[in-house]
């Protein structure tokens, strides 16, 4: 029997029965269309997630604090407002070192308005910062030295936050309160390249720390946020400055830990890639369940049909042409189902990814594996009946039912 | 061109093992016409798909064409059904679903034939048994009698030597039946061998010779001297 009339044959057998061939091609679509589309999802999630994060600050970023992970604090012996300066200059790792003095809800008013506060995070360092976290100035001017030498009363804020403050003005020269301290305006940032803090709608305002923490009445800076001199000087800058930390905090009994964004891209990574794993093997199972399905359906095929297969075997077809048929007609449903499914998979993909605003990461390997996989579920759970429909003999068949 | 010696066939094991075949020796010459009779249940039908290459024989040796059957494998059992062997069933056993000319065309299928000539010689055929303006019906829309024409049309697909018919007036009226012994004698006047199973003297008067059944054993043989 050539290919042609195998098709045909194949074509014509699940014509006469259209409503389980759809059914079954359903079964299968709906296993593919998942998997794609949680994979592509996942995928998706975990591009805009990485890129938010590089977004986040330069590559040759590194951080320094105490061990948070194993519940340790930072109190105000932990960092001094020496410690940047000194470990910028005794290590040749580190280009940049900012301490910060976090004030993570600090309320933002203007004088004399009507106007509800609004939330922000306030972030108390020095110049260094601008190339740490990848700032840009869009308008006047950022920290600088002397306003920290100064304990100046000055604010920089983030495009958001002008925005919602000064929808018409400029800010510049301009007095907010913040924690009901009036301080000046003094530059705004670029938008945020990364739309996740837009999203979420933080906003943030930068002051000289040493204003900051009179302002908030602490010492404790939390962190100190580093710029490597280049991406592999990082764990040099990290080792370095925990060795300097350590020999002038001997007293504290601490531990500093350093995390560079490479190293939280790496654990992002591994997270959503768990994920998109576990929820892909949910959708895996329902391909499995779908093939079942198929299986289901080819053995009632075979033994409402073994009248049919005993007839075809008394005018001459051999064991092979059977097995071929029935092969034929479980791969045509699944490869049928497949291409539904991936179809539906790929929109879904897209829609997902439109609503959720990132892109639609459509591996063409993913589609290939799950239209592989629906082959392979074919012949597997086809193999079986085929094989039993096509042992019987001839006369056997034939007194089937 | 047939020889069958000491054929038995038993079914089941043990205490409900049955004896379907009981030592059946028999020479069918080229160009013969059988008929075969006997109660029900005395093992004509078994006989005739053993000798169809439906099933194969508990013992007892089975040559076509001096070739041993029995030593045969499935492959080569299927290639004699396809292209030496033409069964023609009791109750017809066409494929609904399709119409007349495809099920005449199924055994060309199986054996390979090219597309184009496997039209013209289903074609052919049914014009042959008078079924020239029926070839785009379902066998459903055909009466019993034109269901069976097709189905020894089918029969007679691949030219085979040897026709085996289990009753294949048995579901039809006179009338009917003697158009189909009309073709049955048309076979034979082309020199192919018949074998055929029938319950009414009057079907079994068209053979040359015809075996009677019991128990699974021939108990007796008639020579039809005067052929219609
Ligand atoms: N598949 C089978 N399993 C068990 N017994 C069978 C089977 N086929 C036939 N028989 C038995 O074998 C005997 C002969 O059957 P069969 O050849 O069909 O007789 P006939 O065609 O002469 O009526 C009967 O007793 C029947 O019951
Ligand atoms: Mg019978």
């Amino acid at each position: 029997m050539n290919f042609a009339d195998l098709a045909q044959i194949v074509w014509e057998n699940l014509r006469a029965h259209r409503m389980r061939a759809v059914l079954t091609t359903i079964g299968i679509a709906i296993g593919i269309a998942g998997v794609i589309a949680v994979v592509a999802v996942g995928q998706g999630g975990q591009a805009v997630i990485i890129s938010e994060i590089e977004k986040m600050g330069s590559s040759r970023y590194f951080e320094v604090g105490p061990d948070y992970m194993k519940g340790e604090t930072a109190d105000s012996n932990t960092f001094s407002l020496q410690d940047p300066v000194l470990i910028k200059e005794l290590s040749p790792a580190v280009e940049k070192m900012a301490p910060l003095t976090l004030g993570p809800m600090v309320d933002i008013r203007l004088p004399h308005s009507q106007q509800k506060s609004m939330m922000a995070s306030l972030y108390g360092t020095t110049p260094d910062i601008i190339d740490a976290m990848n700032l840009t100035i869009e308008k006047g001017r950022f920290l600088s030295n002397s306003d920290v030498t100064a304990h100046a009363r000055v604010v920089v804020i983030d495009a958001g936050l002008a925005e919602d403050l000064f929808p018409k003005d400029d800010p510049l020269g301009k007095k907010v309160f913040v924690q009901d301290t009036p301080l000046t305006v003094i530059g705004v940032l670029e938008k945020a390249p990364s739309s996740m803090m837009d999203t979420f709608n933080v906003r943030s305002v930068y002051t000289p720390i040493t204003f900051a923490q009179e302002m908030l009445n602490t010492r404790v800076i939390s962190t100190l946020c580093g710029v490597a001199v280049s991406d592999d000087a990082i764990s040099q800058a990290i080792s370095d400055s925990v060795k300097i930390l350590e020999k002038r905090h001997a007293s504290t009994s601490k531990h500093y830990v350093g995390n560079s964004l490479e190293e939280q891209l790496d654990m992002v990574g591994n997270v959503t890639s768990v994920l998109t794993t576990i929820i892909g093997a949910v959708a895996g199972i329902a391909l499995l369940v779908g093939g079942v399905g198929v299986m289901n359906i080819m053995l009632v095929a075979v033994s409402e049909r073994t009248r049919e297969i005993g007839l075809l075997k008394a005018l001459g077809a051999r064991r092979r042409d059977i097995m071929q048929q029935f092969l034929g007609e479980a791969i045509a449903l699944c490869l049928l189902g497949g291409l539904i499914g991936m179809i539906f998979g790929i929109g879904g993909a897209f829609v997902i990814a439109l609503a959720a605003n990132w892109p639609p990461l459509i591996s063409i390997w993913t589609v290939l594996v799950a239209m592989g996989f629906s082959v392979v579920i074919g012949v597997f759970f086809g193999l079986y009946p085929a094989s039993r429909a096509a042992s019987l003999s001839p006369a056997e068949a034939l007194r089937h039912l | 061109m047939i020889r069958v010696v000491g054929l038995t066939k038993v079914f089941g094991s043990g205490d409900a093992a049955v004896e379907a075949l009981r030592g059946v020796t028999l020479d069918i010459p080229e160009g013969d016409f059988v008929a075969i009779m006997g109660p029900s249940g005395s093992g004509k039908s078994t006989f005739l798909s053993i000798l169809g290459c439906l099933e194969r024989p508990t013992t007892g040796e089975y040559y076509l064409n001096d070739r041993d059957v029995n030593s045969m494998e499935d492959d080569e059992l299927a290639d004699l059904r396809n292209r030496r062997l033409g069964f023609v069933f009791q109750s017809y056993n066409l494929l609904p679903r399709h119409d007349v000319l495809r099920n005449v065309e199924i055994p060309l299928v199986y054996g390979g034939a090219p597309r184009g000539e496997r039209r013209e010689r289903a074609e052919m055929l049914l014009n042959q048994v008078g079924l020239g303006h029926r070839l785009t019906h379902k066998p459903a829309e055909l009466s019993g009698g034109e269901q069976q024409r097709v189905a020894i049309a089918r029969s007679l697909a691949n030219d085979p030597l040897v026709i085996l018919a289990d009753e294949p007036t048995g579901n039809l009226d006179t009338k009917a039946s003697k158009e189909i012994m009309g073709i049955f004698q048309k076979m034979h006047k082309e020199n192919r061998t018949i074998v055929l199973v029938t319950h009414e003297p009057y079907i079994a008067a068209y053979a040359k010779r015809v075996l009677y059944f019991r128990d699974g054993e021939i108990v007796r043989e008639e020579a039809n001297d005067e052929l219609r």
